[in-house]
């Protein structure tokens, strides 16, 4: 299969579908899952099928290390590589990784200007100049509504898409107007696009309960919980 | 002599460069009574350390090769393998890290976990080898055992437990408490050789019984008997050591140790940690290949009553020949017995057995398993399996990597060229990783190695080992050309005019191949190419490999078919035919689109945050690729991919832009397509070269 058509065929055309060229810049996303569903999985798929479109992915970790971050990476490529028999695989990985950078950061040492100050070192010197940033392991349960009003106030200025991964626990059921459980019941409105991940039987369902842009809302897909692959329903 | 395996450790010591484990070795060696004075590694008396047995290790204060030493303590024969800390060596702590059981890892109090700390800890990891953790030079100022303790948590991801406290920092250190007999550990004498234990002072009670709380709480993971009997307030010593020793040997609990060797102080606590956390041969699972059964695993057993199985893991020039360190995995090596190398089949007979103490040795009859020691007079490589008669196996091969860095030597006269052929085929063997050839165009003597300061230790080498006096050219990347489309070729060799003819035609294809530098395939169907004549062609082919046609760099990834060609009765010849193989390679290569590859290093740079955007600027600058950012408290660690060609002189630049407080380790990575300009550049001065020889 070639490149292209594996763009076509993701699954995840569902969020980003190819002919809307309006997409704003700077749209917010939230996958939110309890704790081992494939949070992750889901940011970094989202991630690959930007780089194959030749977006740049910043990727922030926050307290995981830089080798598990890129161990995702090369796990999900593989899957997507063997299981879609990409022709040039191993040259499309070297020219995807291009695309992709990492920052890990320790729960203490990540803040917003922090992140402004090293997103300016990358812009400003030419190094890197991300498309969207990915930030996996932000903890919502201790941040409140103005940290991450902060956080998208500033993504919105650099002209980037955000998309965040948070934590939900099973004990707490409270949950928003629109469907989003604890702990982003209260932030809700911060972000366009909000994804849900529920393990059922055989599966796992990502639930789109919030769609700003394009009407994906209320759509279903499914994950293999052995590969943590995105799956059409 | 030796009891029985319990009381049998094999354990390497490794750390960062300069973090002192040369000191800690000498120190070692001191207490265990094997040497009777202590000599620093720089020290004034000139005599060096005592592990540091070669000339240039002596001058610069840097451990090269792994010495292998034995001592006692307290009725336990320990062996240890000092093993270097430069990155460029790492061929040699992989090695060293393969026939250990267990090992001290080495940190300095100031520096921390530092880059290679953190290479060392991976392949320690890699090689599933148990370790405690000594933070050594806390009497340097800004000494913080604390600290490096937090960043073996964070920076290597292993459970750091603190087993003891230090009784003053910096130039007040003045011993340890132990956090398991909750006693304090003074260091007295002349060279710290009186131990005192006394009461905790009382200004350090509340901190020693805090840490002492967090200690038994990660050490009751692995034991249920200590879990009970905290919470019945009964734990013993004993319970406590049992579950610590389970928690390390299943890699899962790292104690940490500390004090200063320089100062004497702390090295014999640490002792008796090797003795009671690290493992014996009998606590590690080795396996081999049966060579018999397709390389099917073969379980090992330390039994000296099984058939022996031997690893040679380090050759030396000895002063009565080669000397060659060895494992015993399973069995008993005794004098006289006759032994199989499992590489070539070939029988050896066993000389001398001689147990090592650095660069002395004392004769031994027998070795058993778990044992390292040395064999004299055995013509072996480094990494060959030697194994009783009756069975056929091998030690799974050793990770080597290929050489990136090359340079041309000159001896300056004749006698040198004599030596320096002695000393490059002695390195050769005993370093896989560093290689050597003669350019048959250029008529110079190309060596290659990992890294600058690896081939500059084996010319300091030949100049004081062997009095093999070169001159040194400009160091080289060592480039790769292959190719990336299918191309046909159909070439005909004659030469029909004078004397005997020669004829030959040669047609098929090449294409890129993912995996392997070069295959053949024989697709000649009917004779068209006579059968004799087949391997002549593939000859040719190989030939043609040595030496691409864009920078005179070897070619690899290429599959080569021949599936037609045409003969004459009188002028084929052999010759003919790989002339003809050489010229129908030339035309094909030309259109499969050949292209230039260099070597891709993966280089760390750790340094205060401040830095942070300078460093990435500098490796951008380098067309390096940055893979990511590790951000932690104030120091950043950027983890990039950067050619080899861009990183030479780079740590001058890394000085200057950092005021020298960031440094950088690379290692290889992998080989990737050049850049079109930066090929284009490369095939231009190749062109010119040519054309001035």
């Amino acid at each position: 299969m070639l490149k292209e058509d594996l763009i076509k065929k993701n699954p995840l055309r569902v969020l980003n579908p190819l002919s809307v060229e309006t997409l704003p810049d700077h749209r917010m996303g939230l996958v939110m899952a309890r704790a081992g569903l494939g949070k992750t999985a889901i940011l970094v798929q989202i991630a690959m099928d930007s780089m194959l479109r030749n977006q740049k992915v910043l990727h922030v970790s926050i307290g995981e290390g830089l080798e598990k971050a890129k161990a995702w990476y090369e796990d999900i490529y593989k899957y997507i590589a063997e299981g879609f028999q990409l022709d040039n695989a191993p040259e499309i990985e070297s020219e995807l990784m291009r695309n992709r950078m990492i920052m890990t950061f320790k729960e203490a040492a990540f803040s917003r200007p922090k992140l402004e100050e090293r997103l300016n070192d990358l812009v400003y010197q030419n190094i890197f100049r991300p498309d969207i940033v990915l930030v996996d392991g932000y903890d919502f349960a201790e941040a409140d509504y103005d940290s991450i009003m902060d956080l998208k106030e500033m993504m919105a200025a650099m002209n980037v898409q955000g998309w965040f991964s948070a934590l939900r626990h099973r004990e707490d059921k409270r949950v928003s107007a629109a469907g989003v459980p604890a702990p982003c019941h209260e932030v809700d409105g911060l972000f366009d696009t909000v994804i849900l991940l529920q393990p059922e039987k055989d599966s796992i369902l990502l639930n789109i309960i919030k769609d700003e842009y394009d009407g994906a809302a209320g759509k279903i897909l499914n994950l293999d919980p052995s590969t943590m692959m995105i799956m059409e329903a | 002599m030796k009891a029985n395996l319990d009381k049998l450790r094999n354990i390497g010591i490794s750390a960062h460069i300069d973090s002192g484990k040369t000191t800690l070795t000498e120190r070692i060696l001191f207490y265990t009574q094997r040497i009777h004075a202590i000599h620093e590694v720089r020290g004034k008396d000139g005599v060096g350390a005592k592990m540091d047995s070669m000339e240039l290790e002596k001058e610069r204060g840097i451990t090269i090769q792994s010495a292998a030493t034995y001592c006692n303590w307290k009725g336990h024969a320990i062996n240890i393998i000092d093993t270097p800390g430069h990155v460029d060596f790492t061929i040699e702590v992989e090695r060293a890290l393969r026939v250990l059981d267990g090992a001290v890892l080495i940190l300095c109090s100031v520096g921390g976990v530092q880059s290679q700390s953190i290479t060392v800890n991976r392949q320690m990891t890699r090689y599933k080898v148990p370790r405690i953790v000594f933070i050594n030079k806390c009497d340097r100022t800004g000494a913080n055992p604390y600290r490096v303790a937090q960043q073996v948590r964070d920076k290597l991801d292993l459970n750091a437990v603190l087993m003891q406290i230090p009784i003053g920092l910096e130039g007040d250190l003045k011993g340890v408490v132990d956090l398991v007999s909750m006693k304090a550990i003074y260091y007295e004498g002349a060279n710290g050789e009186v131990v005192r234990e006394e009461d905790i002072p009382a200004e350090l009670l509340e901190e020693a019984e805090a840490k002492r709380e967090e200690l038994l709480d990660a050490a009751s993971m692995f034991s249920e008997e200590l879990m009970e009997a905290i919470l019945e307030g009964t734990p013993t010593d004993e319970m406590i050591l049992k579950a610590i020793r389970t928690g390390t040997l299943s890699l899962e609990l790292v104690p940490v140790f500390m004090g200063s060797a320089y100062k004497n102080k702390g090295v014999q606590a640490m002792l008796d940690a090797v003795t009671e956390y690290l493992p014996t041969p009998k606590d590690i699972k080795n396996t081999a290949l049966n060579l018999k059964k397709e390389e099917e695993e073969f379980p090992i057993s330390p039994d000296p009553n099984e058939p022996l199985i031997a690893l040679a893991f380090k050759l030396e020039d000895g002063r009565y020949g080669q000397l060659t360190y060895i494992r015993i995995y399973q069995g008993t090596l005794k004098k006289g017995d006759t032994i199989i190398n499992s590489r070539d089949d070939k029988k050896v007979k066993v000389g001398r057995l001689v147990r090592m103490h650095s660069d002395e040795m004392e004769d031994i009859e027998e070795a058993k398993a778990g044992d390292i020691i040395a064999l004299f007079g055995i013509d072996c490589a480094s990494g060959d399996t030697f194994t009783s008669p009756d069975i056929s196996v091998s030690m799974s091969s050793m990770h080597v990597p290929e050489p990136v860095i090359s340079l041309a030597i000159l001896p300056v006269d004749n006698k040198a060229q004599v030596n320096m052929s002695k000393a490059l085929n002695r390195f050769t063997k005993e370093d896989p990783t560093f290689r050597t050839y003669v350019d048959h165009e250029t008529n110079e003597t190309i060596i290659s190695g990992m890294g600058e300061l690896h081939l500059e230790v084996y010319i300091e080498r030949m100049k004081r080992e062997y009095k093999a006096e070169v001159q040194v050219g400009q160091p080289q990347v060592a480039y790769r050309e292959t190719i990336t489309q299918r191309a046909d070729f159909n070439y005909t060799h004659k030469k029909q005019t004078g004397g005997s003819g020669q004829f030959g035609r040669v047609a098929g294809y090449m294409e890129p191949m993912d995996e392997g530098e070069y295959e053949f395939v024989d697709q000649i169907v009917g004779g068209a190419i006579p059968r004799e004549f087949i391997s002549s062609c593939d000859k040719g082919f190989q030939k043609s490999l040595a030496k691409g046609s864009l920078a005179g760099a070897p070619i690899t990834g290429v599959r080569v078919a021949i599936n037609d060609g045409s003969s004459h009765a009188v002028d084929s010849s052999d010759v003919a035919f790989q002339l003809a193989a050489v010229g129908a390679f030339k035309e094909g290569y030309q259109k499969a689109k050949p292209v230039i590859l260099e070597p891709i290093m993966k280089v760390a740079v750790e340094g205060p945050s401040e830095f942070q955007g300078a460093v990435m600027g500098s490796l951008n600058q380098r067309r390096g690729m940055i893979i990511g950012t590790i951000e932690e408290a104030n120091y950043t660690s950027v983890e990039a991919e950067v050619p080899l060609s861009e990183m030479f002189g780079y740590s001058t630049v890394l000085r200057s832009l950092t005021q020298g407080k960031a440094e950088f380790t690379m290692e290889f990575a992998t080989y990737k397509q050049v850049p079109k300009s930066v090929s284009e550049e490369i095939i231009k001065k190749f062109q010119e070269e040519k054309q001035k020889s």
